[in-house]
């Protein structure tokens, strides 16, 4: 299945993200790699996704799990060789999956060779390749982001003896891309990537890429213009290609990195997603439709992507206080299940192992405008282990069967990169790719089937949203249309059977038929229509007009 | 479900969508235009304030208003409040609306509030005056909390009132409840106060509600319903107590609606009261009782002249309602100049109760004995502002008290007259 010619091939997409190193290990050295993601592909084709984003694969010290990169331009070596990406990028297009790369430009490691020599004298060309000061005294205005382990935004370096700026840990420096040099070779090292293949970059943490004075450092005009020149670069050098901008933001703070459509093709609406577990525990719509309506539009080239779960905790940076408080009481009542300004938790085990919930969200996530991403695991209802430290615990080795090392590896289970989960509830013997796929009602073969009907219309990558407000407030419902492709979407975010009238009048004399099953349902009239729905039942219908 | 087709199908359409709640505000309203914007903003910033997680509604029972009030309480945005308040809403909040044709009476709103209440399982519930214009977003927490976190069913208010404002209270309702019940409430009749779902469904379930409209006074019947059901009843300082300025009520109404209520209820509840022995205070957040002491001009003179007309027009009722002894005294204070005037707790707790026992025995029209108490509490009264025209809060607290202990120690006196009877 070749890959689509469609530059907007992002708008249909359904992601699945993945570390290489927990999906699959080939060489038994206890680290999954690129051979191994590889020969999980058939795998990945039969879920139904058609693009992966791979977290950083890059040479590190791995002191944040790869976001601490110490070089561009190669692969680390316990996950391959160059090569061994490249047939893995072939082997994904010839499947038409579509490959997502991260790409960190706010920071490199410490351990990067341009910080060694930037920090080795006040004199070295790379010196002002990084924001360095005499005094940590400097951008007082910007909030610190790792709340549980940074007390400054500035660390002291006793080799060069001033302080470097630094937006998350200390030892990750920040690039100073007021230096024309910084900016022209973070171009050259994607390039690399784009030339060999890649299909699209995640761009990490783009909103802090400039400081000024007086400001809180994000978001500013300056990150801007740097962020279009790559993206006018990029079309003028590659077709077809995707940037997708990591910025946790308000919504209307989010908007300027789509620019005119000349900036990014995507951006995460990082605050809808705790707004979906909110609603959901509140059993009220309110806080989904609220975050939606306070969502600016977008040019017609760019898309949202949404998520329910991702590789970092469950980020509550862009929550009130209150709701705040409302979600740590809700979702993780014990301490340690807390990180920074989130929750260190997987779908599954927030939602309680709860199949009618998991299936709800999800079917929210694939409903609602944007691109869809499913992390790694969360299609089998995988488990976390808080007892991991920072956010290992929702990065655990890829549960594949109820055998030696689940699958994962042949390696000795000591030499694993991390401890399995092996907890009755989610533990790889109970919770594993081969036995839900040898049951025709797990959650595996169900979101094989979610991603089905989701592909089958336009509709929900493309199409416009217009909310239903039945007076039902645990009824989530909305209209996506496309053209003439009319879908009706109803969710019941109550744990209780719920009655909803909704106002169809528009549509009068169509048909609803129900997606999953294609049945059809009785035919729209004058009167409201009448749904009863079970407990956190969802529908979604394609209205018919016959 | 006999008792809930009363409802409207458009009200219970509207209850369908509002499904379960954890706090349920009831809200009687006619022709409340004027005063119910606020009442509402206030209301949702007490929910907002005090109850952002929990699921609420406010239902509006109207009884015929003309002037939109209804509208006005489903229109009202609680974005509106907002801004104004910092606050944030996590969940939808509803405002819900019905109406009931024929005569206001507050019994058919109340009881709509308590199906209502009973429909949704609300687990806490307050009743909210349209009228309280200076009520404040704290007085939700402060009569709801107590139910919703703290386990009583029924929380009854304290206000910061003159000390010349709430006689028929002071003088007749507090003190004789008190002596009765043995239950120190110091307003049990209100048109605020909170109760729980399971005090709103027993008495939902009683019997009384088959004329319609559950008869006048029906917050009264409730307070006594609580007591007397056991149930867990407590105390809210709310602060001070203002209301709409209107035409001064006609006294006989209000006296159909509370003392008329009580002596009815007596008959029902003898087996209870018969048995109480003292009062013990209900446990009270704040204040029991706050006296504002601002002087104000009352027209003692005008009030002794009705009492004295009254004693001698309704003479022959008289003779049927009370004893010689009391009736003879009634007819010495009448006969005394403004400065000797003097209506004694004594002879005022004898004549109530023997209102209250040819009450139950009907010796004559009902209603007439309600008619014929008002000028005796109008004498009363005369007596009680003149007894307190300079006192200080204190002393008016002290004066109160002896009242009741004299309620209290005459209650023998009623037993006695009542078990005669029998």
């Amino acid at each position: 299945m070749p890959l689509n010619k469609d530059a907007l091939w992002y708008k249909d997409a359904i992601i699945y993200q993945v570390h290489v190193r927990t999906f699959y290990d080939s060489n038994g050295d206890g680290i999954g790699d690129f051979q191994g993601l590889e020969q999980k592909l058939d795998y990945l084709q039969e879920l139904g996704i058609n693009a992966i984003w791979l977290m950083p694969f890059f040479p590190s010290p791995l002191r944040d799990d790869g976001y601490d990169i110490a070089d561009y331009n190669a692969v680390h070596s316990s996950y391959g060789t160059l090569e061994d990406f490249r047939k893995l990028l072939e082997s994904a297009h010839e499947r038409g999956i579509r490959v997502i790369i991260e790409m960190v430009l706010n920071h490199t490691s410490d351990q990067h060779p341009w910080f060694q020599q930037s920090r080795s004298s006040q004199n070295n060309p790379y010196r002002d390749w990084y924001v360095w000061s005499d005094t940590d005294t400097r951008y007082k205005g910007t909030r610190i982001i790792f709340l549980d382990t940074e007390t400054s935004n500035w660390a002291w370096d006793p080799t060069s003896k001033s302080f470097y700026w630094h937006r998350f840990f200390s030892h990750q420096p920040d690039l100073n891309y007021d230096n024309p040099a910084v900016r022209e070779q973070m171009w050259n090292v994607m390039t690399f990537w784009l030339e060999m293949g890649v299909d699209a970059f995640r761009l990490d943490a783009v909103p802090y890429l400039v400081e000024r004075e007086g400001t809180n450092c994000e978001n500013l005009p300056e990150t801007h213009t740097i962020l279009k020149d790559l993206r006018r670069k990029l079309d003028e050098q590659f077709t077809g290609r995707m940037l997708l901008a990591e910025a946790n933001q308000w919504p209307a703070d989010l908007r300027p990195y789509f620019g005119d459509g000349d900036e990014f093709h995507m951006a995460f609406h990082f605050p809808l997603m705790p707004r979906m577990f909110m609603g959901l525990k509140l059993e009220d719509r309110k806080p989904i439709t609220e975050i939606l309506q306070q969502t600016p539009e977008i040019p017609p080239s760019c898309q949202w992507s949404l998520f329910l779960r991702n590789h970092d905790e469950l980020t509550l940076e862009m929550v009130t206080d209150m709701e705040r408080d409302y979600m740590y009481d809700m979702y993780a009542e014990s301490k340690t299940m807390r990180l920074n300004l989130g929750i260190r938790r997987r779908l599954a085990s927030l939602l309680n192992n709860d199949r009618r919930r998991i299936e709800l969200m999800n079917g929210m996530l694939m409903s609602l405008p944007g691109t869809p991403i499913i992390y790694y695991g969360d299609e089998i209802g995988m488990g976390d282990n808080i007892l991991l430290g920072d956010r290992n615990g929702v990065r655990t080795p890829m549960q594949w069967s109820g055998g030696w090392n689940s699958g994962f590896s042949n390696a000795e289970t000591e030499r694993l990169y991390a401890p399995l989960i092996q907890d009755p509830v989610y533990g790889y013997p109970a919770v594993n790719v081969l036995a839900q796929r040898e049951s025709e009602h797990s959650l595996l073969r169900w979101m094989q089937r979610i991603i089905t009907v989701r592909r089958s219309t336009g509709a929900f990558g493309r199409g416009s949203i217009e909310f239903l407000y039945p007076a039902n407030h645990r009824i989530l419902a909305y209209l996506r249309k496309l053209g003439k492709d009319v879908v009706l979407v109803v969710n019941n975010l109550s744990s209780t059977a719920q009655a909803v009238e909704l106002d169809l009048r528009r549509y009068k004399g169509n048909i609803p038929i129900e997606m999953f099953g294609n049945n059809m349902f009785p035919r729209v009239g004058d009167l409201p229509y009448l749904l009863t729905m079970g407990p956190y039942q969802f529908y979604w219908f394609r209205l018919r007009r016959i | 479900m006999e008792d809930e087709t009363f409802l409207t199908d458009d009200f219970l359409r509207q209850l369908i969508n509002v499904g379960e709640v954890d706090i349920l505000v009831g809200l009687p309203t006619r022709n409340n235009a004027k005063t119910i914007g606020s009442i509402v903003h206030t209301i949702q910033s007490g929910i907002l304030g005090g109850f952002p997680r929990e699921r609420a509604v406010i239902i509006n029972v109207d009884g015929g208003s003309r002037d939109g009030t209804p509208e006005l309480v489903t229109g009202i945005s609680i974005d509106d409040v907002r801004p104004a308040s910092n606050l944030h809403a996590l969940r939808t909040l509803h405002s819900i609306s019905t109406n009931y044709a024929g005569s206001p009476e507050s019994g058919v709103a109340f009881r709509t509030i308590l199906a209502a209440a009973e429909l949704l399982r609300a687990k806490a519930c307050i009743v909210m005056s349209p009228e309280s214009v200076n009520s404040e977003s704290d007085w939700l927490s402060k009569l709801l909390r107590p139910i919703y976190r703290d386990g009583f069913d029924l929380v009854t208010p304290t206000y910061r009132r003159h000390k010349f404002d709430g006689l028929l209270m002071t003088n007749l309702l507090y003190p004789m409840i008190r002596a009765l019940y043995g239950v120190r409430i110091r307003e049990a009749f209100t048109p605020e106060f909170g109760f729980s779902n399971r005090l709103g469904s027993q008495f939902l379930g009683q019997n009384g509600w088959a004329d319609g409209t559950g008869g006048s006074g029906v917050e009264l019947r409730f307070t006594l319903a609580a007591i007397t059901g056991g149930y867990r009843v407590c105390q809210s300082f709310l602060g001070k107590k203002d209301h709409v300025e209107r035409r001064a009520a006609d006294l006989v109404p209000t006296l159909r609606q509370t003392v008329g209520v009580l002596f009815s209820a007596l008959e029902s509840d003898f087996s209870v009261w018969s048995k109480v022995v003292g009062s013990q205070p209900v446990p009270t957040t704040g204040s029991d009782q706050e006296l504002l002491l601002d002087p104000m001009r009352v027209n003692r003179k005008r009030l002794r002249q009705m009492f004295s007309t009254g004693v001698a027009e309704l003479q022959s009722v008289f003779q049927s309602i009370l004893s010689p002894p009391t009736l003879e005294g009634l007819q010495r204070i009448a006969a005394l100049g403004e400065e000797e005037f003097h209506y004694s707790a004594e002879l005022w707790v004898r004549t109530v109760y023997e209102f209250a026992a040819s009450y139950q025995k009907s010796v004559i029209s009902r209603d007439h004995i309600i008619q014929a108490i008002a000028p005796l509490f109008r004498g009363r009264v005369c007596t009680f502002l003149g007894e307190n025209r300079n006192a200080s809060a204190n002393d008016v607290e002290t004066n109160i008290e002896g009242l009741c202990l004299e309620f209290e120690r005459l209650k023998p006196y009623l037993l006695q007259m009542w078990k005669s009877r029998e």
